[in-house]
């Protein structure tokens, strides 16, 4: 009987093992490699591709703004999406339907289209500095393109749904009789919210803040098309390091960096908000 | 200490009324449960009373005030609901703190009123658990305690044993009775178990399809059914068909098939009537005319259901004498325990 359910993860297993262990033993050793000109690497080991990135003041304020996006987008998909996500687990008709249609949509369009859609509304000639202009209540256009607000405002959008259908999930779980016994006891609806679902809904604002900020600094497309060559995210820079200068070792010591980082960040915020009642016996 | 009245009370959910007309009214300190099969009506009523549903008719009063425009955090009630509805999140101690919260109460108060109260359900110590890591039935004290602690004008219980196992339920049966009655606190229980109405009220309101069947003590619902339908709902009967043969000085001449007797009643010759006659009522004894075509042995009591010509009724009897399948037997008729079903 113990044997079953080892069988049964064993093809995940090997999917895992042959397409992300290997791989990322391969950026490991990668990483290690002896930069070469002409050539993907020299022979012989070095530490160098790591030192050059954490002696280079570039790639340091790089990474520090590439988090600093991550934790802007993580915080806008909270506040735009929380409201949201109570709405969609308590509304309740035929509108439902239609309102999780409209938070999944961002899913169904390809990234690459829906990141074009946004430079053709955030651009200095775009629709909304048109229309602001046209107006009259701007005198030029707004930076909203090629700057990390563009990145931010984009990189919403397309990982709402991520922040959303977590805190949906957890709000669905509250039983709405908890809602009545707080206010048998005296709470108001607001206070009822505030004391009960609020506190109860944050294993999903967890899930939903992990999800968001882990893939707003790794995301490559949408800061590649709103950033433009101005600004770029770490995962813009491992690419054109990769791609462009065919730097294999520095660039996949980059990418280690950044996911070394990013899971350091994920780790730190999960223990930070370690939510005791919610530990199983 | 309260009293409630239900005036007139009417609530729709479309073209169906959930409560169609209740009247009721409910003394100091009364202990008083609302009985009948699901969909009667009984938890609408509760949820009226709360005040989490807006009735579309009639009126609710505490102690003779209107309560229509109160919020249900306003209303001043302890309920307990039937899953409990703790709050997962807070310790057990937290959830007995809540409603002092609400009400702004200082903190030294509630702590000294939180430690009373884990007290008086016999929880001491146990305030800095999680209620997941509590059992059944003491999830089921803290929910007590929870409502009790506020110092509520009316208690109100929402099925509050159903999820317990039959022996815990025997307990906390005997449990929340005891506790309301050191409390003194007006007592509104909604059950569907006939059992646990009798044994806990003062008084049993029998509902069905929204409207109130008969209100009355726990001896007069059983022994005295308004209607075939309350005799049936609270406990087992026998209904025997019988018709009014004449009217005499004390009441009624009545022929049944178990015989002729007099009720003590007013009717009118001709009149085809129901009797109702509890299983316990009918004593058997060895040999006579009656045979027995069933028994089925469950403990502490034998069910057996006895053929007297072309009659058959079931009745409840003590494992000594014990009869057998097929054995003749006979009784005495209870001619006082049988009921006129109205």
């Amino acid at each position: 009987m113990r044997k079953a359910p080892l069988l049964l993860i064993l093809p995940a297993a090997l999917v895992l093992l042959a397409f992300l262990v290997v791989p990322y033993l391969n950026i490991v050793l990668m990483s290690l490699r002896v930069p070469g000109s002409g050539v993907p690497y020299a022979p012989g080991w070095t530490l160098g591709n790591y030192a050059k990135f954490f002696s280079d003041r570039f790639y340091l304020e790089q990474l520090a703004n590439t988090l600093w996006i991550g934790v802007a987008t993580t915080l806008a998909c909270l506040l735009v999406g929380y409201p949201v996500a109570v709405q969609l687990a308590r509304g309740t008709g035929a509108m439902r339907g239609l309102r999780y249609g409209i938070v999944l949509a961002p899913l169904l369009v390809g990234i690459v289209i829906r990141s074009y859609g946004w430079t053709i509304l955030l651009g200095n000639n775009g629709v909304i500095n048109r229309t602001l202009l046209g107006w009259g209540l701007i005198e030029g256009p707004l930076p909203l393109m090629y700057n990390g607000l563009g990145i931010i405002i984009a990189l919403t959008h397309v990982l709402l749904p991520f922040m959303i259908l977590p805190i949906m999930g957890a709000v669905q779980g509250i039983d709405p009789q908890l809602e009545l016994a707080a206010r048998s006891l005296g709470a108001g609806r607001n206070t009822a919210f505030r004391r009960v679902v609020l506190p109860m809904s944050l294993p999903g604002v967890q899930s939903g803040c992990t999800l968001v900020f882990i893939l707003a600094i790794s995301a490559y497309v949408t800061p590649a098309l709103i950033g433009g060559l101005r600004v770029k995210t770490a995962a813009v820079s491992v690419v054109d390091a990769l791609i462009d200068g065919f730097q294999w070792p520095f660039g996949s010591a980059m990418a280690l960096i950044l996911a070394v980082v990013g899971g350091l960040c994920v780790v730190g915020f999960q223990r930070a908000t370690r939510i005791g009642w919610a530990v199983r016996r | 200490m309260t009293e409630v009245a239900l005036r007139n009370l009417t609530k729709r959910f479309g073209s169906i009324a959930a409560v169609d007309g209740a009247s009721l009214s409910i003394g100091h300190g009364e202990f008083v449960s609302l009985l009948g099969p699901s969909g009667c009506g009984k938890t609408t009523t509760l949820k009226l009373i709360a005040g989490f549903e807006q009735a579309d008719g009639g009126e609710i009063l505490f102690d003779g005030q209107d309560v229509a425009g109160l919020p249900a955090e306003r209303r001043d009630i302890g309920l307990v609901f039937q899953n409990y509805a703790l709050f997962p999140h807070m310790t057990v101690a937290g959830n007995l703190a809540f409603g002092l919260e609400m009400r702004k109460r200082p903190k030294v108060e509630i702590t000294r009123k939180v430690a009373e109260v884990l007290e008086m359900v016999q929880l001491q110590g146990l305030g800095g658990r999680y209620p997941r890591e509590l059992s059944g039935g003491q999830q089921q004290r803290v929910a007590l305690a929870r409502a009790l602690v506020i110092e509520p004008r009316i208690l109100l219980l929402d099925e509050p044993l159903a999820n317990l196992d039959a022996r815990l339920r025997d307990e906390m049966r005997l449990f929340i009775r005891n506790l309301q009655r050191r409390v003194g606190i007006t007592t509104i229980y909604v059950t569907h178990d006939q059992a646990e109405a009798l044994t806990m009220s003062d008084r049993v309101v029998v509902m069905f399809g929204g409207r109130v069947a008969q209100v009355g003590e726990p001896e007069d619902i059983y022994d005295r059914p308004a209607s075939r339908a309350v005799a049936e709902f609270v406990g087992r009967v026998n209904v025997i068909a019988a018709e009014v043969t004449a009217a005499t000085a004390e009441g009624c001449r009545v022929s049944c098939p178990l015989g002729e007797f007099t009720l003590p009643r007013p009717g009118r010759p001709g009149e085809r009537i129901e009797l109702a006659l509890r299983p316990e009522a009918v004593v058997l004894s060895a040999g006579g005319p009656a045979v027995i075509e069933e028994a089925a042995y469950s403990g502490g009591l034998i069910d057996y259901r006895v053929r007297l010509g072309e009659t058959v009724i079931d009745v409840q009897g003590f494992p000594a004498p014990r009869f057998s399948v097929g054995d003749a037997v006979s009784f005495d008729v209870p001619w006082a325990r049988l009921w006129p079903l109205g």
